[in-house]
């Protein structure tokens, strides 16, 4: 009993650490200054709510949220891949 | 002879009659057992050197992960920076698409290096290195620890 | 002792995600801050993984989050490389400190061919046929 509480403790602090994770990497995002460095910001903030939604699988004992981090990491490479496709040739 | 390893280890899950992850496993493990046993019988076979090269690849991968990750949280927490970054060129042996695959991804998730392209006529990867002090050492560790290694497992 | 290890790692991938984002604030170029997002954020995210498949331990889920960290693996790199490709052919600048830059001048801008042909070959390279 003590060990389950220990562990939505860890829990807890996990998901406060991802989640100022996610304002800094926020803060990149709007400062730039170039466009890739947003790129990649962006695809370090869809990585980190891969994390977030794993760690509130274990939390909360949900493992049907399991499947909607495995597409969010699926579209997250799609639209990085089509960001720097966007990058290099341009809007043609 | 992998073919055989697995339905080795289905047949141990489905005769315990506990088709459960770690049963498989425990099956795949006896399986790869007996089949090491049985070489006498089937001949010497270049499985068991593949899958010793396998794990020790895999080892290394995680191993060199790791120290990948506490080099840049290193650099990240301590104040002012060490890094003296730089872009260099490696003259690659891997031909095949999978093989220079692999490895650019592996340079990719090692320490302080980030494959960035390939020529076009695939003769030269292009990394991008954090601790560049000496350019030949960079090349050469790249050459001798990576490259070495991807081309024994796939080849 | 489940526990134990679901929470160590659960705070160990948290903490490498952390890091990641600080990285990717602190460091001073582009490419060096990819090297830190690409890197930390894939670790993080595995250790978080493994912490779901310690935490459930069933056949179905630790399929699923093996796959999830195989794919990362797999994507990771792949990103990195093409932003960084991306980048440097719309000329992001390099760190001033930077030490070497072998690729300086070797893209062909009109048709995108990266030339390396007067780059010398692996001592050991095997010639195609």
């Amino acid at each position: 009993m003590m060990f389950s509480t220990f562990e939505s403790l860890a829990g807890g602090i996990a998901l406060a650490l991802l989640s100022s994770a996610l304002f800094v990497a926020f803060f990149r995002l709007a400062r730039g200054p170039s466009l890739p460095d947003r790129v990649v910001a962006l695809d370090l903030i869809s990585t980190i709510s891969v994390a977030i939604i794993a760690v509130y699988t274990i939390i909360t004992d949900t493992p049907v949220l399991l499947d909607v981090a495995i597409v969010l990491a699926l579209i997250a490479f799609l639209g990085t891949v089509a960001f720097a496709r966007y990058l290099e040739k341009g809007v043609s | 002879m992998f073919i055989s390893n697995i339905l080795l280890a289905l047949t141990w899950a489905a005769i315990s009659g506990e088709f459960t992850l770690h049963n498989v496993l425990l099956g795949f493990i006896v399986g790869l057992g007996i089949l090491l046993m049985a070489q006498r019988v089937t001949g010497r076979s270049r499985y068991f050197t593949k899958v010793r090269q396998v794990i020790g690849f895999i080892g290394f991968y995680l191993w060199e992960l790791i120290i990948a990750n506490l080099r840049v949280a290193y650099e990240v927490m301590t104040p002012g920076y060490r890094i003296r970054p730089g872009v260099i060129a490696i003259p690659l042996d891997a031909s095949t698409d999978m093989e220079i695959a692999m490895l650019a991804n592996l340079i990719t998730l090692t320490p302080g290096t980030l494959s960035l392209d390939v020529s076009t006529d695939r003769q030269v990867l292009y990394i991008h290195a954090l601790y560049v002090d000496d350019i030949e050492a960079v090349r050469r560790n790249i050459k001798e620890g990576m490259e070495r290694r991807v081309l024994e497992v796939l080849r | 002792m489940k526990e134990v290890i679901t929470s160590l790692l659960m705070l160990g991938g948290a903490a490498f995600a952390f890091l990641a984002a600080v990285g990717i604030l602190r460091l001073p170029d582009l490419f060096s801050r990819m090297q830190a997002a690409t890197k930390c954020s894939a670790f993080g995210v595995t250790c978080v993984m493994l912490a779901v498949s310690v935490h459930f331990a069933e056949l179905g889920i630790v399929t699923r989050a093996i796959m999830t960290i195989i794919f990362v693996f797999l994507t990771a790199p792949v990103a990195a490389h093409m932003i960084g490709r991306a980048a440097y052919f719309i000329g992001v600048p390099l760190w001033e400190h930077t030490v070497t830059d072998e690729l300086k001048g070797r893209y062909d801008m009109r048709t995108h061919a990266l030339n390396a042909s007067d780059h010398p070959p692996s001592p050991n390279a095997t010639i195609k046929p």
